[in-house]
């Protein structure tokens, strides 16, 4: 799976949990940016992309994400 | 009361219970909401629209979903996150219901779980399902 589609499924997910069909995330979006994104959302986000990709995250592994994007490289990673 | 700890729950893991609902739990239940409709309070109405009698709310009945993990699952160290009820049969007064609930997933990063639940009544007929996130807290 490239990182493109992970991108767009995240982006799913994202617009799934926070009800908004049209969301658009970027590399760079940050829970400050979206209004909703608070520590319940964050992990309901979290565990729908566990479940939707297979994978799970340590709690130090989500600690040091800053951002989107940062998020996606690490699923990168773990779906090697 | 159930004091399932994070590290004792696993997927599968799961709990049931049974009541019986009573016209007193539905007094209870208008005295609290003050949902006067009357397909839950008067059963010409109700019989009028063609079922065999006042239907009971359907937040009583989730209310159990509540006790189920509450006091079954996890039980004591629960902290209820979100809940997605589905409808499917009418519940009446009268009715014997059991509440079932399983393990089907544990987000081990922030200690949360959730479990696919049910309500059948005494005929086995599904009553409603529901999906529920809980947190489990530390001792």
């Amino acid at each position: 799976m490239t990182r493109e589609m992970l991108f767009d499924g995240v982006q799913d997910i994202f617009r799934d949990i926070f009800d908004e069909e049209d969301m658009v995330i970027e590399d760079k979006t940050r829970s400050d940016d979206v209004e909703e994104w608070d520590s319940l959302n964050h992990i309901n986000l979290v565990s729908a992309i566990e479940k939707e990709f297979e994978i799970r995250f340590a709690l130090e592994e989500l600690m040091a994400l800053k951002d989107v994007g940062s998020m996606i490289d690490l699923m990168v990673k773990k779906l090697k | 009361m159930n004091e399932y700890k994070f590290s004792d729950i696993e997927i599968g893991l799961g709990e049931s219970f049974e009541v019986k609902i009573d016209a007193s739990k539905m007094d209870k239940f208008l005295d609290i909401s003050n949902d006067i409709n009357p397909l839950h309070v008067d059963s010409n109405y109700a019989k009028k629209k063609g079922f065999p009698n006042r239907v009971v709310y359907g937040l009583l009945t989730s209310s159990f979903y509540s006790t189920l993990v509450g006091v079954y699952l996890p039980g004591k160290y629960c902290i209820l996150q979100g809940i997605d009820i589905q409808f499917s049969k009418p519940v009446y007064i009268g009715d014997a219901l059991k509440i079932s609930g399983k393990v089907s997933y544990i987000n081990e990063a922030y200690k949360q779980i959730e479990i696919k639940a049910f309500i059948t009544n005494q005929n086995n007929e599904k009553v409603s399902k529901a999906t529920i996130k809980t947190g489990v807290l530390d001792e």
